[in-house]
């Protein structure tokens, strides 16, 4: 492992201690800005407003529990990674959902469910990775950015007008000009800064928007009274806790916590490509203990009152851009976080936000989210199945809002399942996927004759194979170098005279191409030969194409058998 | 591979496109050479239409080195893709052989 240059302390590295508060203090500024997604949940169970400061309060104390369940490592818990949880936004969408229908002890019921279902996952996420191909994680990051972005919207535009969980009235011209203001500030902020203004964006344009509210009446006496109200310090309070089970509600629940998963996975191999300047692959221990850990982040939240937690991506750009990646940073995090739980004032703040600013900074984040999740779709090569797949799995999961009538066959009870967004368009996916994947041939062959050797043809077997196989477009091209080059190389050294086989494998973690021919063995030299060799004779040349070869894959081997060669190189995926 | 001649002052701008291996490196390895033999000024290689070179085409570059430092000319490439620059690392060549960023840069170095 080799620390990049612009890492100022690595993962394991121990900071100077004004560095260590300071990077803490810098975290909990951009983690408090979720503390919006509890105050909307209580105002869904049309819980008053000392509930909800008591679910923001529990909420950052389950934050603490989870920043060093996750950021430290204890047996098989914990990513040892800076890569603390947040009131996540994937267990906003299903808990929104709970909290209309069965209020907050279901909230609570289905949010420990999901966070031992997070953990059980957690335990087989090798086994796991052919049923969530890049394909079916980036269209749940897609789905969860739109649902965001439209939890945002209907705060403002919405048939009911729920404020603070009473039906109250339209939204007014003034207070949607705070809330375009509020938008534009993050925005701009976030585009024409570096730094600190555009890390903190989301913080500074909140407090721009409670400001503006409170300058033109949005916010009255009455609100500010409430602030005034709350006790300075005071401990938290669990008189709204409770625990229920709503089978219908497991499915929205248990794909929140696959989006969970998915979440931490990419969080902790960021943070490990981060760490590491050689990196090449996920590191499986971390990332199954990242998982874990998340898991039972989201289990103590449910059990103590709190919202479903997850590892948060805004926390790791925040680590990644500053180069203070050291773990110690998380005690800090989790001490300031304790003590924000004591400050019943921090949970009033919180509840009175006023909606347009709730709604620019759900509108605001939800573009990140969106964008994340095609990108992680088009990372792999896109052939008709994949282009299918997520075609239609959007379709769906869009028409749930846009054209409800699509679910008009299903019995009520399945409505109430699939009726969100995130849950049809993923469990469209995953069938898809699942139907799709039938007669994809892992392995693929080609015959050819050592006369007709067609290079443009050969390539195009490697790609059409990767596009089928969803491999990395990267690894496919370093593949069918190698391929062309050793048949080049054999035809021209090793004169066979009877057509050469080509096989090609894939897996999730592996990319096999093997070339078999009646001829010599060719030579793969760990060694470059000279210059002068390499003029000086065609066998030099010949030696410069095995030492590219050996040098381009991971791993090649050379075997001989009654006169037939076979060379194999292996890619890692 | 299709190559493709121009002339800025002294300078022959050889345009090479496709595939160089070991079918048709002679034929690049040929008109270049022809250039160095004529003494008719110095050569730069425009590979920016390059998809892929192999150990042959290597080759031909290394001798085509040669011949400019006998004939005292100066040769340079420019316009690697990040795909072939990949090659030419892998293979040991960036340090060896004169690399220019732009045709630009090119031109300027082989004058």
């Amino acid at each position: 492992m080799r620390k990049p240059s612009n890492v100022l302390y690595g993962f394991d590295e121990r900071a100077p201690r004004l560095v260590t508060v300071l990077s803490g203090l810098q975290h909990v500024g951009a983690m408090s800005m979720y503390l919006l997604y509890p105050v909307l949940v209580a105002r869904a169970a049309n819980a008053p407003p000392e509930v909800a400061a008591s679910m923001v309060s529990l909420t950052l104390l389950a934050m603490a529990i989870g920043t060093i369940l996750q950021d430290f490592r204890f047996g098989p818990v914990g990513s040892g990674y800076l890569c603390q949880p947040i009131p996540s936004v994937v267990y906003l969408l299903p808990s929104l959902l709970a909290a209309r229908t069965g209020g907050l002890e279901v909230v609570f019921g289905m949010t420990i469910a999901a966070g031992l279902l997070e953990m059980a996952m957690s335990r087989v996420l090798r086994r796991l990775r052919p049923i969530f191909p890049p394909e079916i994680v980036g269209l749940v990051i897609l789905l969860v950015g739109v649902a965001t972005g439209l939890v945002g919207l209907r705060l403002v535009f919405g048939d009911s007008h729920s404020h603070r969980g009473v039906d109250g009235p339209s939204v007014e011209l003034i207070e949607l000009v705070v809330g375009f203001v509020t938008l534009a500030i993050m925005a701009g902020l976030n585009i024409w800064n570096r730094g600190y203004l555009r890390i903190f964006c989301v913080l500074i344009g909140m407090a721009a928007g409670y400001a503006l509210s409170g300058s033109l009446g949005i916010l009255s006496p009455g609100d500010m009274d409430v602030i005034a109200k709350a006790p300075v310090v005071a401990l938290p309070t669990f008189g709204h806790l409770g625990w229920s089970f709503d089978p219908t509600l497991l499915l929205p629940f248990g794909v929140a916590a696959v989006a969970a998963t998915l979440k931490v996975m990419g969080n902790v191999t960021t943070l490990q490509k981060a760490n590491d300047a050689d990196w090449i692959r996920p590191g499986m221990t971390q990332v199954m203990g990242g998982v874990l850990a998340d898991g039972l982040g989201t289990v103590v939240a449910g059990s103590i009152g709190a919202q479903g937690l997850n590892s948060s991506p805004t926390v790791v750009g925040l680590a990644a851009a500053s180069g203070v990646l050291s773990r110690y940073v998380a005690i800090p995090v989790a001490v300031l976080l304790a003590a924000l739980a004591f400050l019943p004032k921090v949970g009033a703040v919180a509840y009175l936000m006023p909606r347009t600013v709730a709604a620019a900074a759900l509108v605001f984040s939800s573009t990140f989210i969106i964008v994340n999740g095609i990108q992680v779709m088009t990372s792999r090569l896109l052939d008709t199945r994949k282009t299918v797949l997520i075609g239609i799995a959007l379709l769906a999961g869009l028409a749930v809002d846009a054209e409800p009538s699509v679910l008009r066959f299903f019995p009520e009870n399945w409505k109430a399942v699939l009726g969100t967004s995130l849950v049809l368009g993923t469990v469209v996916g995953l069938v898809l996927n699942l139907i799709f994947r039938m007669g994809v041939k892992r392995a693929r062959s080609l015959t050819i004759a050592p006369g007709h050797v067609d290079p443009a043809r050969i390539e195009e077997f490697l790609q059409e194979s990767g596009e089928q196989w969803g491999a990395r477009a990267d690894v496919i091209e370093r593949a069918k170098f190698n391929l062309v080059q050793s048949i080049e190389a054999i035809v021209e050294g090793c004169q066979p005279r009877e057509p050469l086989e080509v096989e090609a494998t894939f897996d999730e973690f592996n990319v096999d191409i093997r070339v078999s021919y009646n001829g010599p063995l060719i030579e793969l030299p760990d060694k470059r030969p000279s210059n002068e060799e390499i003029m000086e004779s065609e066998d030099g040349h010949r030696r410069l194409a095995g030492f590219m070869l050996r040098r381009h894959a991971d791993r090649v081997s050379a075997t001989q058998k009654a006169g037939r060669s076979t060379v194999t190189f292996h890619f890692d995926h | 591979v299709n190559l493709t001649e121009q002339k800025v002052g002294s300078v022959n701008i050889i345009e090479v496109a496709g595939r160089v291996d070991s079918a048709n490196a002679p034929k690049l390895q040929e008109r270049a050479g022809a250039i160095f033999a004529s003494g008719d000024g110095s050569v730069l290689l425009d590979l920016a239409k390059v998809e892929y070179i192999s150990s042959a085409g290597f080759r031909s570059l290394l001798l085509l080195a040669r011949q400019a430092k006998e004939t005292k000319k100066p040769f340079v490439l420019c316009g690697l893709t990040p795909k072939v620059r990949q090659l030419f690392d892998l293979g040991g060549f960036l340090d060896l052989l004169p690399v220019a960023a732009t045709r630009e840069e090119g031109i300027a170095a082989a004058q």
